[in-house]
C-alpha cells in the first residue's frame, strides 16, 4: 500500500512540478533581459577609448578603465551579455540533442538504446570541462569553437536524463493504459510521455547554466574564446592579471560580474529543483 | 514508584486486565503492577502545515492497555491510527510541525513531554515496533545480525531472538543483507528485534498488510505466541477487522481522530454498538459474503482531516443520524449490561434492537451466452532475464498455462507474489509477448485495464475530457456526439460533468477510481481485465468498486478476467477461480467449489489462512520458493502437508472433479485412476 | 566485484581511445596547421612540407592515430611542438607538482564537504540562508578566488607567498616529488613548511567548488536518508542520534555524495588549469595553458589522455565503494 501511496504522490509532484516550472523559467527569462539589455546603461562601447589607462573606480569611470583606457563598467556589461547569451546558446543546444537522442533511446529498438548509451557513457565518463578545453585548444580558440566544443561534451548529460525519464515514464501504469487505449504510437509518445521529461529537462538545465557560464569563463581566462579585444569576463581577467597587485580593478570585475551571474542561474535552478520536490 | 494507594479507585484490581478500561483525562501516573502499561488520554495531534490547511490527525483520544494484553486499534486511512502508533512510540514526524496535547504513558513516562534521553530509554527498556514495510524498515546496508544485535546486545541474544521469531538456521542468517531474505522472514527480524529485552508493550503498525495472506497467518500466530511466551502487551494497528479479530483480546475503533468504539473483540464483532463498526462489518468482503446481489456499502466519503466536523464525523454516512449528532461530537460512553465496552454513538441503545436490513434487489441472471470462448491460453510460457549473482538467469514466470474464458464470463486469477497472476493478465493485455504459446482473443476483442493504483493510470498532465476523449479516436465522431458519449459514461459511473476539466490530481480517491473505470468502458471492451483494483482501498470503498465491475459487466456484456490476491473478492466477483502457485494454475473451478470445498492442498492453506472474525485461521509451513529456482515436480511439494515422495520426481496434471474443477494434484490422480480402475 | 573491475577496465581503454579519435578528428578538421605554427611563419613551404614528413603529419589521418596510439600504449607520447621535448618527459617533470595540488586539495574539500554535509543535514532554521551563502561562494569562478587571495593573503595581509611553488634556493629533488613529503624524509622541516605556506592558497581556490558541491549533496542525501523508515526503526530501538547517524545514515547517503565526488574531479582537474596559471604553479595545468597558445597539439593530447585516465580510475573505485557500502549495488 506504501509503495501506492508514494506512487501516487509522485504523479502528484509530476504534475504539481510541472506547473511550478514557470516560476523558474521566468527567472531565467528575467536574467536573460537584464543581461540583453544590460548594455544599455553601458555609458561606453566596448571597445572605444573611454578614459586615460588606469583610472581607479570613481565618479569618471565607474569600474576604472583599463590598460588601453576601456571603461570596465562598459565591457563587464557587454561581457555579460555575451556569456549568458553564451550559455544559454549551449545548454539550449545541449537540451535539443539530448532531447531527441533521449527520446530516441527511451523509445526507439533496443540496438539504438544500446548504441546511443554506449556514446554518452564514453562521454560522461570523462571530466567534461578538461575535455572541452582539449577540443577547443585542439581546433583553434574563437567563441564559435568554445561553443562547439563546450556542446560536444554537454549534451549527453541530458540525454542520459531523458532517456531515464523516458524509460522510467513508459513502465508507469499511465503509459500502459493510453497503450491500451488504442490511440497510435506517436500520441502516447507525445502526450503521454514526453511532457512527463520536461520538468526534470528543465530543472537539470536550470542548475546546470551556472556551471556552464563558470566553465566558458574559465575557457576564456585560459585564451580559448573570442580574440581581444572583444569584451569577454574570462579573457578580460587575463588580460589584468599582470596588473592586478598595482590595478586590482581590472581583472576582479570582470571576476565577480561571472560570480553574479552564476549565482543567479544558480539561485533560479535551486529554487526550482526545490520546488519540483528533489530535494 | 508511587504507593499503592494512589491509583486510581476506579481501577481496582478486581477488575483485572482483561476489563482495563479507558482511564479518564487528569488520572493519575499509574506504575503499579496492575497499573496499564499504555495511558492515552485526552490526545489530541494537529499538524501545521505551510501554505495548506491544518490537518486534524487526532481529536481526543483515550485509551490504556493492561500487561499482556493484546488491544487492536482499528481504523481506515486518515483515522489518526498510526498517528497515534507515532505518539506512543515518542516518533512524532517533525515535519510537518505538529501541536499535541493531552498524555500518552509508557509505564508512567510521558512519551510526548519527557526529555529525549528518557524516552530513548524507554523505548530501547519498554517498547518494541514492527512497521508495515519489512524492506524499507530494515537497514539495507547492515546485516541483519548487526541490527539486532544493536537491540539484542549480544549475538547469542540475537540468534536466541530469531529462533523464537522463528527463523530457521538463525546462526547463518545472522550474516545476509535484508534484500537477501523473502518478506516473511524480513518482518521475523523486525519481530525479533521487538522482542529484543522483553518490552512491555509491542506497537505492531499493520505489520502483515505488506505480507501475503498465508505469510500473515505465520505473522499473526507469531505474534500471539510471543504474547504469551514473553508476556509483553502488543498494540495492533490495522485496517481489517479480520486480522484483528484473530489476535486481538479488545479492539478499538478509531474513526475521524476519535474513538468510535471498543471493546472485548467477541461480543463487539458479533454486536457492535456504533454504527460505523457495523458499517465496516456489513461492507468487510468476506468468504461468506452475498454474492447474489450487490454487497453492502458505505456511503458517502471517508472523513478529512483537514476539514473536521463540528459533530459526529461519521455523521454524514450514518443513516442513524439526528439534528444533535451534528452538534458537538458524542462522547463514549459506557454502553449497558457489558463492562468494558464503550461507544461514541448518541443512539447506541436503538442499534441493538435494530432489524437486519433487507438486502438490495439481486443481480439479473448472468449472461453467459454460449456464444463461445473470448479468450483462450494454450500453453503459455513467460520467460524473463533477470540479473542475479551477478549474471543473467532465466525467470520463469509463467510455465504453461492453459485457460479458457467463455464471452460473457468473469473469471478470477488468485495467487500470491510470485504466481505469474499479473504476469498472465499484462499478457493478455498484449503489453508483454509471451515467449511460447497462444493467446487468442475472440472477434476484434482489444481489452482494457483496471489497474490496482487508479491514479497512476491516469495521465497526471491530461485533464479528463482528453484522457476519455482520447479513447473515441477509433470511432470517429463528432465533437458534439464525443461529448455526449463522456458525459453518458461519466453518469454511468457515478459522476458528474463538474471533473470534466479536471486534472487527475485534483480529484478524490474515490473520482479517480471512478474516471479509470469510466476510461475502459467508454468504448466498451468485450474483455476487461482487472489488475487488484481493490487490493489499496480501504473495505468500504472495495466493495463499491466490485459492485460497479459487476453492475457494469453485466449491463455493457462485457467478459471480466479479474486478477486478485484475496479469495473473498475473487469469489464475489467471479464465475469461475483459477488459483495460481508459480506459474501454473493449480486448481480451476465454479467460485462457490474452489472456496466451499477447495481441492489442492495450497487452495485448502489459501482459504483457511484467511482471516474471517469468529474463525480460526490455520498457516501452512514456509513460504513460496524463489521463482528463479522452482521445486522440481510438484512446485507446492516444500509447503505441502500430503506431499510425498513421488511429487518430487513427477509433475502432476490436471485431474476432472467435478463438472468443470479441475485439480493438478498427484493425490487425486490416484483417486481417479483408481476409480476408473474399479469401475 | 572482480567481474565490475575488469568491465570498468575494458570501458576504459575504449573511452580512451575514443578521446584520441575526438581530438585527432577535430584537429584535422580544424584550420590551425600544427606544422606551421611549429616551424614559424616565416618558413618556406619546402621548410613545412620536409617537418611535415619528418613528424607524419603528411599520412592519413588514420595513419596518423595508429601511430599516434600504439606510441601511447609503450609511453611515447610524441615531441612537443613548444618544448621540442618528448612530451613524456615533459609531463615526468611537471607531474609531481600537479599531484601535491591535487592531492592537498582533494583532502581539504572531503574535509569541507564532510563538515558542511553532516553539520547542514536535517530541516532546521538555518539551513536554507546558509545554502544560499554556499551557492554564493560556489558561484564564484576560480580564477576570482585566485586574484582575491592573492590581493587579500599576499598584498594585504602579507601572510602567504603570492606564487610558485617553494621560496627555497635548493629544494631536495627526490624521493616522491612532493616537496611536503620530501621535506620530512631528508629532515628539513623548513621546506615542508614553506611549501604548505605556498599550498594554502591555490589548495583552498581548487577545493571550494568541489567542496561545495559534494556537501550540498551529502546534506540532501543525508537529510532524505535520516528521514527514511529505517531509520525510525533505529530510533524505535533507542539508539542515540551518534549511532544513529554513524551507523545507519552516513552509510545509506554516501552513495550519491560519492558519485558527485568522483565526477567533481573533473572540475577539479578544469580547475588546476585556471589556479596553476594564477599561481605560475609548475603543474600539468601550467603545461596546458602554456601549450594553448602555440597550439601544441601532441602537448594537450598527451596531458588530457593521462588526465582522462587518472579520472577514469578514481571513478572506478568510486563504483567499487558504492558496491561495498551498499551490498545491493553488488549484484
Amino acid at each position: 500500500m506504501t509503495a501506492i501511496l508514494t506512487s501516487t504522490r509522485a504523479s502528484g509532484r509530476l504534475a504539481g512540478g510541472l506547473s511550478r516550472l514557470n516560476g523558474g523559467l521566468v527567472a531565467v527569462a528575467v536574467i536573460t533581459l537584464l543581461a540583453v539589455l544590460g548594455p544599455l546603461v553601458a555609458p561606453h562601447t566596448a571597445t572605444e577609448a573611454a578614459g586615460v589607462p588606469f583610472t581607479p573606480p570613481g565618479a569618471s569611470a565607474l569600474f576604472g578603465t583599463d590598460d588601453v583606457g576601456h571603461d570596465v563598467f562598459s565591457r563587464v556589461l557587454y561581457g555579460l551579455r555575451l556569456s549568458w547569451l553564451s550559455a544559454l546558446a549551449v545548454v539550449g543546444v545541449g537540451m535539443l540533442i539530448g532531447l531527441v537522442a533521449g527520446v530516441l533511446a527511451g523509445l526507439g529498438p533496443r540496438w539504438l538504446d544500446e548504441l546511443l548509451m554506449r556514446i554518452t557513457d564514453g562521454f560522461l565518463a570523462m571530466p567534461g570541462a578538461l575535455v572541452a578545453i582539449a577540443v577547443v585548444a585542439a581546433i583553434g580558440p574563437s567563441l564559435e569553437h568554445t561553443l562547439i566544443g563546450v556542446s560536444v561534451v554537454w549534451w549527453p548529460y541530458y540525454a542520459r536524463i531523458v532517456r531515464g525519464e523516458v524509460r522510467a515514464i513508459r513502465s508507469r501504469p499511465h503509459v500502459e493504459a493510453a497503450r491500451l487505449s488504442g490511440i497510435g504510437r506517436l500520441r502516447v509518445a507525445t502526450h503521454h510521455v514526453l511532457p512527463g521529461t520536461w520538468s526534470s529537462l528543465v530543472v537539470a538545465a536550470s542548475l546546470d547554466l551556472g556551471y556552464v557560464v563558470l566553465t566558458l569563463a574559465g575557457l576564456s581566462f585560459l585564451g580559448l574564446g573570442a580574440p581581444p579585444p572583444a569584451p569577454e569576463l574570462g579573457a578580460m581577467a587575463t588580460q589584468g592579471l599582470s596588473s592586478i597587485l598595482t590595478a586590482w580593478w581590472i581583472p576582479v570585475f570582470p571576476g565577480i560580474g561571472v560570480a553574479v551571474l552564476t549565482f543567479a542561474a544558480n539561485l533560479s535552478g535551486d529554487r526550482l529543483q526545490a520546488q519540483s520536490g528533489r530535494i | 514508584m508511587p504507593p499503592e494507594d494512589r491509583r486510581d479507585p476506579a481501577r481496582s484490581p478486581s477488575t483485572g486486565p482483561d476489563s482495563a478500561i479507558l482511564s479518564g483525562p487528569g488520572s493519575a501516573i499509574l506504575s503499579g503492577p496492575d497499573s496499564p502499561i499504555l495511558s492515552v488520554q485526552d490526545l489530541h495531534v494537529t499538524f501545521r502545515r505551510p501554505r495548506r490547511p491544518d490537518a486534524y490527525a487526532l481529536r481526543g483520544v483515550d485509551l490504556t492497555i493492561g500487561r499482556g494484553e493484546i488491544a487492536g486499534l482499528v481504523g481506515e486511512s486518515g483515522s489518526g491510527k498510526s498517528v497515534l502508533a507515532s505518539c506512543v512510540l515518542g516518533l512524532l514526524p517533525e515535519h510537518p510541525a505538529p501541536v499535541v496535547t493531552g498524555r500518552v504513558l509508557v509505564k508512567g513516562v510521558d512519551m510526548l513531554t519527557s526529555p529525549e534521553t528518557r524516552r530513548r530509554a524507554v523505548r530501547r527498556l519498554d517498547l518494541g515496533s514492527v512497521f508495515q514495510d519489512p524492506m524499507s524498515s530494515l537497514d539495507p546496508t547492515m546485516r541483519v545480525g548487526r541490527q539486532v544485535v544493536e537491540a539484542a546486545g549480544s549475538a547469542e541474544e540475537a540468534v536466541r531472538l530469531l529462533t523464537a521469531a522463528g527463523i530457521p538456521d538463525a546462526e547463518s542468517r545472522m550474516r545476509v543483507y535484508p534484500h537477501e531474505l523473502s518478506g516473511g522472514l524480513r518482518q521475523r527480524v523486525m519481530i525479533a528485534m521487538a522482542v529484543a529485552g522483553n518490552p512491555a508493550l509491542i506497537v505492531a503498525d499493520e505489520p502483515t498488510t505488506a505480507l501475503d495472506v498465508t505469510v500473515q497467518a505465520q505473522i499473526l500466530r507469531l505474534l500471539r505466541r510471543l504474547r504469551d511466551d514473553f508476556g509483553c502487551s502488543v498494540l495492533l494497528i490495522t485496517h481489517d477487522l479480520g486480522v484483528a479479530s484473530q489476535v486481538c483480546d479488545r479492539l478499538v475503533v478509531l474513526y475521524g481522530g476519535r474513538l468510535a468504539e471498543t471493546g472485548p473483540t467477541t461480543p463487539m464483532l458479533s454486536e457492535p454498538r456504533h454504527p460505523y463498526t457495523a458499517s465496516l462489518l456489513r461492507s468487510r468482503i468476506s468468504l461468506t459474503s452475498d454474492v447474489a446481489r450487490p454487497l453492502p456499502t458505505m456511503p458517502g466519503e471517508p472523513p478529512r482531516p483537514t476539514r473536521p466536523l463540528p459533530g459526529c464525523a461519521f455523521a454524514p454516512r450514518c443513516d442513524l443520524r439526528t439534528d444533535d449528532c451534528e452538534k458537538a461530537p458524542p462522547e463514549p460512553r459506557p454502553v449497558p449490561g457489558e463492562p468494558g465496552r464503550l461507544s461514541a454513538c448518541l443512539r447506541l441503545d436503538e442499534l441493538a434492537e435494530r432489524p437486519a436490513e433487507p438486502g438490495s434487489a439481486s443481480w439479473p441472471p448472468n449472461a453467459v451466452s454460449g456464444r463461445g470462448p473470448l479468450l483462450t491460453l494454450r500453453n503459455v510460457h513467460q520467460r524473463f532475464r533477470v540479473r542475479g549473482q551477478g549474471r543473467h538467469v532465466r525467470l520463469s514466470a509463467l510455465s504453461g498455462v492453459d485457460l479458457t474464458v467463455e464471452a460473457g464470463e468473469s473469471v478470477a486469477i488468485v495467487g500470491e507474489s510470485g504466481s505469474g497472476k499479473s504476469t498472465l493478465l499484462r499478457a493478455v493485455a498484449g503489453l508483454t509477448p509471451v515467449s511460447s504459446g497462444a493467446i487468442e482473443l475472440g472477434g476484434d476483442a482489444r481489452p482494457q485495464i483496471v489497474f490496482q493504483d487508479a491514479g497512476a493510470s491516469l495521465t497526471p498532465w491530461l485533464s479528463v475530457a482528453t484522457l476519455l476523449g482520447e479513447r473515441l479516436s477509433r470511432l470517429r465522431l463528432s465533437k458534439a456526439e464525443t461529448r455526449r458519449h463522456i458525459a453518458r459514461t461519466l453518469t454511468l459511473v457515478g459522476l458528474g460533468d463538474d471533473v470534466l476539466h479536471a486534472k487527475p490530481g485534483a480529484l478524490s480517491g474515490g473520482q479517480r477510481q471512478r474516471v479509470a473505470m469510466a476510461r475502459a468502458i467508454i468504448d466498451p471492451p468485450e474483455l476487461l481485465l482487472c489488475d487488484e483494483p481493490t487490493s489499496a482501498l480501504d473495505a468500504s470503498r472495495a466493495a463499491g468498486v466490485l459492485n460497479q465491475i459487476g453492475e457494469l459487466r453485466r449491463e455493457l456484456g462485457m467478459t471480466v478476467l479479474f486478477v486478485t490476491h484475496d479469495l473473498g473478492a475473487a469469489r464475489v466477483v467471479a464465475d469461475r477461480i483459477a488459483v495460481m502457485y508459480l506459474g501454473r494454475v493449480v486448481e480451476i473451478g465454479p467460485a462457490d467449489a474452489v472456496v466451499g470445498s477447495p481441492a489442492h492442498p495450497y487452495t485448502q492453506a489459501l482459504v483457511s489462512a484467511i482471516p474471517e472474525p469468529g474463525r480460526a485461521i490455520a498457516a501452512p509451513a514456509g513460504e513460496a520458493p524463489d521463482p528463479l529456482r522452482p521445486p522440481s515436480g510438484c512446485r507446492f511439494r516444500t509447503r505441502c502437508p500430503a506431499a510425498r515422495a513421488e511429487c518430487a520426481s513427477r509433475a502432476p496434471a490436471p485431474v476432472r472433479l467435478d463438472a468443470g474443477h479441475l485439480v493438478d494434484c498427484l493425490l487425486y490422480e490416484e483417486r481417479t485412476t483408481a476409480g476408473s480402475a474399479a469401475s | 566485484m572482480l567481474a565490475l573491475a575488469g568491465r570498468r577496465l575494458a570501458g576504459a581503454v575504449a573511452i580512451c581511445l575514443g578521446l584520441t579519435v575526438v581530438l585527432f578528428v577535430l584537429q584535422h578538421l580544424s584550420a590551425t596547421d600544427p606544422v606551421r605554427v611549429l616551424v614559424g611563419p616565416s618558413a618556406s613551404t619546402a621548410q613545412v612540407d620536409a617537418v611535415r614528413h619528418q613528424l607524419g603529419y603528411d599520412l592519413p589521418l588514420y595513419a596518423q592515430w595508429w601511430h599516434y596510439v600504439t606510441g601511447a600504449a609503450t609511453g611515447d607520447l610524441q615531441t612537443s611542438l613548444r618544448t621540442h621535448r618528448p612530451v613524456a618527459t615533459d609531463i615526468a617533470q611537471f607531474l609531481p607538482a600537479s599531484i601535491e595540488l591535487a592531492l592537498f586539495s582533494c583532502l581539504i574539500a572531503a574535509v569541507l564537504a564532510l563538515v558542511l554535509g553532516i553539520g547542514t543535514a536535517g530541516r532546521w532554521r538555518g539551513a536554507a540562508p546558509l545554502n544560499t551563502v554556499l551557492l554564493a561562494i560556489a558561484s564564484a569562478p576560480a580564477f576570482l578566488l585566485t586574484l582575491l587571495g592573492i590581493m587579500v593573503f599576499y598584498r594585504n595581509l602579507g601572510w602567504l607567498p603570492p606564487t610558485g611553488r617553494t621560496s627555497i634556493a635548493d629544494p631536495p629533488g627526490g624521493p616522491t616529488g612532493l616537496l611536503t613529503v620530501d621535506g620530512l624524509l631528508t629532515g628539513r622541516p623548513d621546506v615542508t613548511l614553506d611549501a604548505l605556506r605556498h599550498l594554502v592558497m591555490p589548495a583552498v581556490c581548487v577545493a571550494l567548488l568541489p567542496a561545495i558541491a559534494v556537501g550540498r549533496t551529502l546534506r540532501s542525501s543525508l537529510t532524505t536518508a535520516l528521514e527514511s523508515d529505517h531509520i525510525r526503526t533505529a530510533k524505535a530501538k533507542g539508539l542515540s542520534r551518534r549511532a544513529i547517524l554513524l551507523h545507519h545514515g552516513l552509510r545509506n547517503s554516501a552513495t550519491t555524495p560519492l558519485s558527485m565526488a568522483g565526477l567533481q574531479l573533473g572540475s577539479v582537474f578544469a580547475s588546476l588549469v585556471v589556479v596553476e596559471t594564477v599561481f605560475a604553479w609548475p603543474g600539468l595545468g601550467l603545461y596546458i595553458s602554456q601549450s594553448i597558445p602555440t597550439s601544441d597539439f601532441p602537448a594537450i593530447a598527451g596531458t588530457t589522455l593521462l588526465l582522462a585516465v587518472a579520472y577514469v580510475a578514481v571513478n572506478t573505485a568510486v563504483d567499487i565503494t558504492q558496491a561495498v557500502l551498499d551490498p545491493r549495488l553488488a549484484r
